[in-house]
C-alpha cells in the first residue's frame, strides 16, 4: 500500500482503528482520521474521553445482564416494577424497545441467541444466569421476547425445556403481521399464527 | 451455468443465512437447477422487507434473483413450503438444522444435485408430518452415497470378501465393514450388531418415507447414530457445528428429566 509509507504513524493507527469498526471502509475510516486531525483538540480529547468511559463505567447487572452503570441496574433496583415477570431478550437495544411498549416488568438480557449452523450454544449467551436466577426467585411468568427468527425460536425453545419442569410459566410473545404490512406479501407461517391468535373485535 | 440470463427463476431450500451491515443478508441457497449458491437480499432485515419471511432457514421457496456483479441478487421470494412443524419443535429443528449444515458442507457452489435436493425436501417433509427422528440416520447414510462416500454394507470394504453374518467391524475410514481378517489392517471403528447392520442395508434402499416407518429402539438408534456421526466426521474431517448442538441439546433434556423425577419427591427441584 502506497499511502502506508507516505502516511505518518499516528495518523495511520488512527485510520486502522476506525477501520476496524463496523461498516467503515477504508476510505470511510481516512476521512474520519483527518476530520479528527483538522479539528479543535478538545473535540479530539472529548472523543477519547467518551470512548473510555464507556468502557470504564458500563458493565454488566449481576441480575439480569443488563448494561448498567450502577449494579444492580435501574430495572433491577427499582421496587415498583412488577417482581413476578421476567421477560428474556436478546439484547441490551430490545430491551429499550420493550420499555417503550410499557412493560413494567423486570429483565433478562442473553446478549446472543443460540445459532447452530453457526456453532452457538447455550454456554456462549447467558443462560446460565437465568437459571441460577430462578433458583433464588419469586418470578412466575418468564416471558420470552427474543426475535421471531430461526435462531430466536429455537433459543425461545431451548429455555423453555430447560426451566420449564421447574413449574415456572414459560410465555412467548405473539407473532403476527406488523402493522403497515401487506398481506399480500406476508409469509405463510406469519400468516397462519396470525389467524390462530386473531382476536373478537 | 455461465450464460444465464441477467435474472432467473428457481426454487430452493434455504440453508443458511448471515447478515450483512444494517438491513441486508446473504442467504446460502440449495437449488435443484442451480446447486448450492449465495445471494443477497436487501433491505430484508427491515420491518417492511416483502421478503423476509420467505427466506428464513429450512424454507422452501420460488426465488427470482437478479444477476449481480459479485453476488446474485434476491428480487422475489415466495414460500412453497415453511415446514411449520419443523420449526416448533427443538428436536426436529435441530436435526432438520444438521441434515442442511450436511447438505451445504457436502455441496459445491452451483452444481446441481437434484437427488440430494429431493431427499432434503423428503427429509423436512418427514420431520414436518410428524416422521421419527431416526429418519435422520437414513439422511445421513444417503447424503454420504450421493457425495461418493457409499459406505459398503455387503461385503468386505478391504478385501471385498463375504463374511459370515454376525457383529461386524464398521470402520468409516475403511469405508464400510471390515471382515475378521482385515481388522488388523482397518482404520478405528466400532462394532455393530447384527441388527444394525440390517438396518443400514435396509436404508440404503428404502426410501425416508419407508425408513420412517421403521421402529429402532433407543440402543440400537444410538448404535447407528454413533457410527454414521463416525462416518460423517471422517468424510468431512471436521466436526459439525449443529452436530455439536444436538449433542448439547440431549443434555438439559435429560437434566430436565431428573429435575421433573425429582419433582415426584420433592415439590421444587430449584430449593433442593
Amino acid at each position: 500500500m502506497p499511502e502506508a509509507n507516505s502516511t505518518p504513524e499516528p495518523i495511520q493507527r488512527l485510520v486502522d482503528a476506525f477501520h476496524r469498526l463496523p461498516g467503515i471502509g477504508p476510505k470511510s475510516a481516512q476521512r474520519l482520521a483527518y476530520h479528527i486531525l483538522r479539528g479543535p483538540e478538545q473535540d479530539a480529547a472529548f472523543l477519547a474521553d467518551a470512548l473510555m468511559d464507556v468502557k470504564r463505567r458500563i458493565s454488566l447487572c449481576s441480575v439480569c445482564l443488563n448494561i448498567t452503570e450502577q449494579d444492580p441496574c435501574r430495572y433491577c433496583a427499582d421496587d415498583r416494577r412488577d417482581r413476578s415477570t421476567i421477560c428474556v431478550v436478546e439484547q441490551a437495544l430490545d430491551l429499550l424497545a420493550i420499555e417503550r411498549s410499557g412493560y413494567r416488568g423486570l429483565y433478562h438480557v442473553l446478549h446472543g441467541v443460540l445459532n447452530p449452523m453457526d456453532g452457538v450454544g447455550p454456554e456462549d449467551i447467558h443462560v446460565r444466569e437465568l437459571v441460577v436466577r430462578l433458583q433464588a426467585n419469586e418470578a412466575q411468568e418468564i416471558i420470552m421476547a427474543t426475535n421471531p427468527s430461526l435462531e430466536g425460536e429455537a433459543t425461545a425453545m431451548y429455555i423453555q425445556r430447560l426451566i420449564g419442569p421447574s413449574g415456572v410459566k414459560v410465555t412467548r410473545l405473539a407473532r403476527g403481521l406488523p402493522s403497515g404490512a401487506d398481506l399480500e406479501y406476508a409469509d405463510d407461517i406469519t400468516l397462519a399464527r396470525a389467524l390462530e391468535g386473531r382476536r373478537e373485535i | 451455468m455461465s450464460n444465464r440470463a441477467r435474472s432467473y427463476n428457481t426454487e430452493g431450500v434455504v440453508l443458511r443465512r448471515r447478515n450483512l451491515g444494517e438491513a441486508d443478508s446473504i442467504f446460502t441457497v440449495f437449488s435443484p437447477t442451480e446447486g448450492k449458491f449465495d445471494a443477497i437480499a436487501k433491505g430484508v432485515r427491515k420491518p417492511k422487507s416483502h421478503m423476509r419471511g420467505h427466506l428464513e432457514p429450512l424454507t422452501r421457496s420460488k426465488m427470482h434473483i437478479a444477476q449481480g456483479r459479485n453476488l446474485d441478487v434476491f428480487t422475489q421470494a415466495e414460500t412453497i413450503a415453511g415446514y411449520r412443524a419443523v420449526r416448533d419443535d427443538l428436536d426436529r429443528l435441530t436435526l432438520a438444522l444438521y441434515c442442511s449444515e450436511l447438505v451445504e458442507r457436502f455441496t459445491v457452489d452451483r452444481s446441481p444435485q437434484p437427488q440430494l435436493y429431493d431427499l432434503l425436501n423428503e427429509l423436512l417433509e418427514g420431520l414436518d408430518t410428524n416422521g421419527p427422528l431416526t429418519i435422520g440416520r437414513s439422511f445421513e447414510l444417503q447424503i454420504l452415497a450421493m457425495s461418493g462416500y457409499e459406505m459398503q454394507l455387503a461385503n468386505c470394504a478391504i478385501c471385498g470378501a463375504r463374511f459370515p453374518e454376525g457383529d461386524t467391524l464398521f470402520s468409516a475410514a475403511s469405508g464400510g465393514l471390515v471382515c475378521e481378517n482385515c481388522r488388523g489392517t482397518a482404520g478405528t471403528g466400532r462394532i455393530l450388531s447384527v441388527r444394525a447392520i440390517k438396518v443400514l442395508r435396509f436404508a440404503r434402499t428404502a426410501s425416508i418415507g419407508q425408513f420412517a416407518g421403521l421402529r429402532l429402539d433407543e440402543g440400537l438408534e444410538s448404535e447407528l447414530q454413533r457410527a454414521l456421526g463416525d462416518a460423517i466426521r471422517i468424510v468431512l474431517d471436521r466436526e459439525t457445528n449443529s452436530g455439536k448442538f444436538v449433542e448439547e441439546l440431549a443434555r438439559p433434556l435429560r437434566a430436565s428429566e431428573r429435575a421433573a423425577r425429582d419433582d415426584v419427591q420433592s415439590s421444587s427441584p430449584f430449593s433442593s
